[in-house]
């Protein structure tokens, strides 16, 4: 168990350097191999964690610069756990409906690499490697839109790459920063994040870092106004770059904040609580109104996603253990629900080559199983209870109404505008009479095409239902991380805010 | 033949189950379980196993099956907590926990609890039995049975959790089925748009209940309501008022309250069962059942209270004055269901929970009757829904005229029907109390419902036979034997519900206070005064639609106009919020998200790239000149390290 996040990381690196040598007829097969073993171990990775330890489990550290305290450092807490499993799992998924057929070596190739950097990001503990992974999942990522996508896919794959590039320099520039003053403060040099979180800085050193790295995460989940390289991206991507862009690599922005924002600056969290709250309202409700307004169906899901994402945003700045795991929650069922939802889309386009809203109509007719389940993401979508949609939008809005109801208000809209585009979406395309000839002979979903949505659908309803194997260790963290807050807090009022934030009111009474 | 075998062996099977119920009888924490979960089987078996294979009789049997096995389980409850015993609760696994947040899936079967099942499981059981018939020819007739179960399933969530977010499961649960089942013909565009606005409008008012969740949350640590109503002392005034607004605003969205209302006349587009049960019978009481089964918190902030009686009393008269002239038969109920729910509003507002529950299961069995028979109005008009184009239908459809009639009656509020003693309850508290406005205003509505149901009853089955002139080829018939059995039974209890008075009050006692006003003499001068005027109006309307009814040239006047297009309220919400929202939406996404946000982005990139493109002069190749710039660079480092080196010192 020792070196088993150090599979997890180098196996599909190692597999994709090999799969170039594998005929083009087997590379699926092979591919889909890989992708399982590769799930089935990060299995085993639950199996054997304990939920009830908060610490960072399955640790690894092998030095790599001692004088300068840079370490290869590997670990997962709660939260990661499941972003590395998330990770596998619609790697996997994104393999199996995979409808690709030019360059497909290339391709597989490409997302295995992906799949390595993206565990990486999850896993790393030392804040150079952190960097590297991060950094390098661009690659693959712009690859992918470069040489598989339409349109404007060369325009759109550099964008992606240059902007979400620029963010990270800032995020370096923080790293390098916080270094220095760590090795200011002990004398040592050290590039842990588990060191990292154990001291304290000087309240105006963190607001600094603070909005540094904050950029840098902020480019990436994207938040607004960072986020037009996202409908681009989407939009010319083809469908597994859209499926891994919306499930996995924008979590990396969430996550940096969780890993790195909340337990390094607590004051300054405090500090910003409110105006990154005031930045996730605006992104939730401009962001869903920019969605009712789109055309194509793959840019409603690529703006609601940023809708959505605003609503993760101000559930990590409740600072409050509800709103953090409710959070952390919400980025799996997006990461699944979001995915599907290309997914599917991206089945439609196979059949007919368009995305265009007004190229349907009455589809439900020909595709009755394809319409059963995008309404079922639909509504999953839309947070509907007893999907797993529900849990994570509620927690995350539950959570920061501590902080301010009129906000928590405000951001609840998603509610109600994510009904009003989805459903808009959905009528559009499914209902009504049948307007454009070809819509009368489409195919419904091929078997393949089930099996690929099957594990989703039974993904969405076990923790919609159930969620408390997964809600629990993420929650054990979050209580893990307010305390941790709470402890190295510098000023007093941060502190007496964090205590607010985490009780409620009758508790001394009753 | 196949479809009488699969009959046999479903009834065999019923039999058995009913057999097994009693064995189990004594066991209520089985039987709670049996009457939440028999419809979830039941949608569950014709959904993932029918629903997109071709019309299959076996897809109707089994979900009606198990409404009935729920049916059965339902009312044994009801004589199990009827007997005085203590309620029955069960939970059954841990749902969400994080940080102080710990919820579990938690029902209960409570005097309250257990009406509303009764009711419902009743309702559904017949729907289901109607819809067999009336759904026969229809291709999604799987399909159909699939939500409409699902449907039921939602409501029991709803009805018999023990706590404010289970309620809440259940209260979404009923709005997607009632999406579905709006925009069940979804070919039609306007039923599939029917369907969004219902969804929509609902989950404007599920947020401000999710808020007031929130608010619960945060005060209390607990959503359950044992907690929750323990703690009002506690709780300061403030949030109780919050509490008590947020969550009738939810109410407001399932009870199509004004100003959210405006939903419930376009949910007539869903197949005609859908109206009888979710629109009228069930779901549309949930907004009641929720102020009831709060009605610890609503008691303690009166003001709120007084706002609920207020607004219901004005919807009252506000949704019967549009059932006045409308000429669509469904919508016609739909306004009367709307009404209806007012008086019940008022009842809970003024602190007469027990009567509002009271009303709303009388209610819910002449309602559903009402619209059942409607439904078979349309299949032998072949859908059409004018009133103005039917007439005479008294001599082909007899029994259904006759249990619209009863219907009818019993809505107007004739003794000995059920409406008389629930109804007039309330006209007697609102008086007995001295809310002389509201009272009044009741008693008008109460004139005007007389008056349009027996319009409605006139146009259709009385008078000329309008339909030869419309449609020539039409021989309407009255409805298959199977379908108004299905229907015979919500007729008796129309007619025999209001005696149930006695025996419901007790029940009810320990939940909620089961009091009257003591008006004295003035008791029967009041029933005999509401009784006179109800009459009064009957009498009118038959009267005057035996005779041709109004003057075509009345349809001119302001205020007929007024009426017919629904006080402009929904020509308002298009001008108003949808056209506004479309175009905002637009805005922001080609002026706001493309030519600024983007826009900045690009410049900032073609800038960067323009400045590279310029600064290639200064690589001309000569040594000299490149030297001058070295030292010109290496001078600005410094600058720049000396800065940050005192920046740092600062910090």
């Amino acid at each position: 168990m020792d070196y088993i996040l150090s599979f997890l990381i180098f196996f599909p690196l190692v597999a994709a350097l090999l799969g170039l040598l594998v005929t083009r007829e087997s590379i699926r097969t092979y591919a889909l191999t890989v992708t399982g073993v590769q799930f089935l171990v990060s299995l085993l990775l639950w199996l054997n964690f304990d939920a009830a330890n908060p610490g960072m489990q399955f640790v690894q550290q092998i030095p790599v610069v001692e004088s300068l305290g840079i370490s290869y450092f590997v670990g997962v807490d709660g939260f990661s756990l499941w972003l590395v499993i998330l990770s596998t799992f619609m790697t996997l998924i994104a393999v199996m409906g995979l409808s690709e057929t030019r360059n497909l070596k290339n391709l597989i190739a490409a997302i295995l690499v992906l799949e390595t950097t993206m565990v990486g990001v999850f896993v790393a503990l030392d804040a150079i490697l952190f960097y590297l992974f991060w950094e390098f999942s661009l690659v693959p990522m712009l690859y992918i839109i470069g040489a598989w996508g339409s349109g404007r896919r060369i325009y759109a794959a550099v964008k992606f790459f240059i902007y979400t590039f620029a963010g990270s320099l800032l995020l370096l520039l923080g790293m390098l920063f916080m270094a220095w003053f760590y090795y200011q403060s002990t004398g040592m040099w050290s590039f842990s994040i588990l060191d990292w979180h154990l001291l304290q800085l000087p309240f105006n050193l963190q607001l600094w870092l603070f909005v540094a790295m904050g950029i840098g995460f902020a480019v990436k989940v994207p938040m607004f106004p960072f986020h037009t390289w996202l409908p681009y991206a989407h939009g010319m991507a083809p469908t597994v770059g859209s499926v891994l862009l919306a499930a996995v690599l924008l979590k990396m922005g969430t996550y940096g904040f969780v890993r790195f924002s909340l337990p390094m600056f607590p004051d300054a969290s405090v500090y910003f609580m409110i105006p990154i709250g005031i930045i996730a309202v605006i992104m939730v409700i401009y962001t869903a109104m920019v969605a009712f307004a789109q055309k194509d169906i793959k840019q409603v899901i690529a703006y609601s996603s940023i809708s959505h994402m605003g609503v993760i945003v101000l559930g990590t700045f409740a600072l409050n253990a509800e709103g953090i795991a409710g959070s952390v929650f919400f980025m799996l069922s997006h990461g699944i629900i979001s995915g599907a939802l290309f997914m599917l889309v991206g089945m439609l386009y196979d059949r007919r080559h368009t995305k265009l809203m007004s190229e349907f109509g009455g589809v439900a007719k020909t595709m009755p199983i394809y319409a059963g389940i995008f309404l079922f993401m639909v509504m999953a979508s839309a947070g509907l209870p007893l999907t797993m949609g529900f849990i994570g939008e509620f927690l995350s809005l539950l959570g920061y109404y501590k902080v301010s109801p009129i906000m928590a208000l405000l951001a609840g809209t998603s509610i109600v505008l994510g009904a009003i585009y989805l459903l808009h979406l959905f009528r559009q395309t499914f209902y009504g009479p049948i307007t454009v000839e070809a819509n009368k002979s489409l195919r419904d979903l091929m078997p393949k095409e089930i099996v690929a949505l099957v594990p989703l659908i039974a993904v969405v309803v076990w923790l919609g239902v159930y969620p408390k194997p997964v809600l629990g260790s993420i929650d054990t963290s979050a209580k893990n991380l307010v305390n941790l807050m709470y402890t190295k807090a510098v000023l007093p009022e941060s502190r007496e805010k964090l205590y607010d934030l985490n009780t409620y009111e009758l508790q001394g009474v009753r | 033949m196949e479809k009488h075998t699969q009959i046999i062996l479903a009834g065999a099977g019923f039999v058995a189950l009913f057999v097994a119920l009693l064995f189990w009888g004594p066991n209520p924490e089985l039987l709670l379980l049996v009457a939440l979960f028999a419809p979830l089987v039941g949608s569950l078996f014709s959904g993932l196993l029918y629903g997109a294979r071709p019309k299959a009789m076996i897809a109707a049997i089994v979900p009606t099956v198990l409404l009935f096995v729920s049916l059965i389980a339902s009312l044994l409850l009801l004589f199990y907590i009827m007997g005085g015993r203590d309620p029955v609760q069960v939970t059954l696994f841990d749902w969400i926990n994080a940080g102080n947040f710990n919820l579990a899936f938690g029902f209960v079967v409570d005097p309250i609890s257990v009406v509303m099942m009764s009711v419902v499981t009743v309702v559904s059981a017949l729907v289901h039995w109607y819809s067999i018939g009336y759904m026969a020819e229809d291709e999604g007739f799987n399909r159909f049975f699939a939500y409409l179960s699902a449907f039921v399933f939602s409501m029991m969530v709803l009805v018999m959790s023990d706590n404010f977010l289970g309620l809440f499961i259940g209260w979404e649960g009923v709005g997607l089925c009632s999406y579905l089942l709006i925009g069940f013909w979804y070919q039609k565009r306007f039923a599939s748009w029917a369907a969004n606005e219902a969804f929509i409008m609902n989950r404007v008012a599920d947020l401000a209940m999710l808020i007031g969740i929130f608010l619960i949350f945060w005060q209390v640590g607990s959503l359950r309501y044992e907690d929750v109503f323990a703690s009002i002392g506690a709780v300061n005034q403030d949030a109780l008022f919050w509490a008590a607004v947020l969550l009738f605003i939810g109410a407001m969205g399932k009870s199509a309250q004004f100003p959210l209302h405006t939903w419930l006349a376009n949910a007539m587009e869903g197949p005609t069962p859908v109206s009888a049960l979710i629109h009228a019978a069930t779901m549309v009481t949930a907004g009641v059942y929720l102020v009831v089964r709060a009605n610890e918190l609503y008691a303690a902030v009166w003001e709120v209270s007084y706002f609920i009686a207020c607004l219901g009393a004005f919807v009252a008269f506000f949704a019967a004055s549009m059932a006045l002239v409308n000429r669509d038969m469904k919508r016609i109920i739909a306004y009367s269901t709307l009404s209806q729910l007012g008086y019940m509003f008022v009842a809970a507002g003024l602190g007469y929970y027990w009567v509002a529950l009271f009303h709303l299961m009388t209610h819910a069995f002449f309602k559903a009757l009402l619209f059942l028979g409607a439904g078979n109005v349309m299949h032998a008009m072949h859908d059409e829904l004018d009133i103005k184009k039917m007439g005479g239908l008294y001599k082909v459809m007899k029994p259904t005229a006759i249990m619209m009639m009863i219907a009818s009656v019993a809505l107007a509020g004739i003794y000995p029907l059920a409406g008389f003693f629930s109804k007039d309850k309330i006209l007697e508290v609102a008086f007995g109390d001295g809310f002389m406005i509201i009272w009044a205003v009741l008693l008008v509505t109460a004139m005007m419902t007389a008056f349009y149901s027996f319009r409605l009853v006139m146009l259709v089955f009385f008078g000329e036979k309008q339909y030869p002139k419309h449609f020539p080829n039409l021989h309407p018939h009255e409805a298959p034997t199977f379908m108004l059995f299905a229907m015979a039974p919500l007729a008796v209890l129309a007619v025999i519900a209001g005696f149930f008075e006695g025996a419901y009050r007790n029940l009810v006692s320990a939940m909620m206070p089961v009091g009257l006003p003591d008006l004295g003499s003035m008791h029967y001068a009041l029933i005999a005064l509401t009784l006179g005027l109800v009459i009064a109006s009957i009498a009118f309307a038959v009267f005057k639609y035996s005779r041709g009814g109004f003057d075509p040239k009345h349809e001119q006047s302001f205020i007929y106009r007024f009426l017919a297009n629904e006080w402009y309220i929904p020509a308002l919400y298009k001008k108003a919020i949808i056209e506004p929202y479309t175009k905002l939406s637009a805005f922001a996404w080609q002026k706001l998200d493309l030519r600024v946000v983007d826009f900045t982005v690009d410049l900032i990139a073609r800038s960067i790239y323009g400045a590279g493109e310029k600064s290639r002069v200064m690589h001309t190749g000569s040594l000299s000149y490149m030297l001058r710039w070295i030292v010109a660079g290496l001078l600005i480092l410094l600058i720049l390290a000396v800065i940050g080196l005192f920046v740092v010192k600062g910090a």
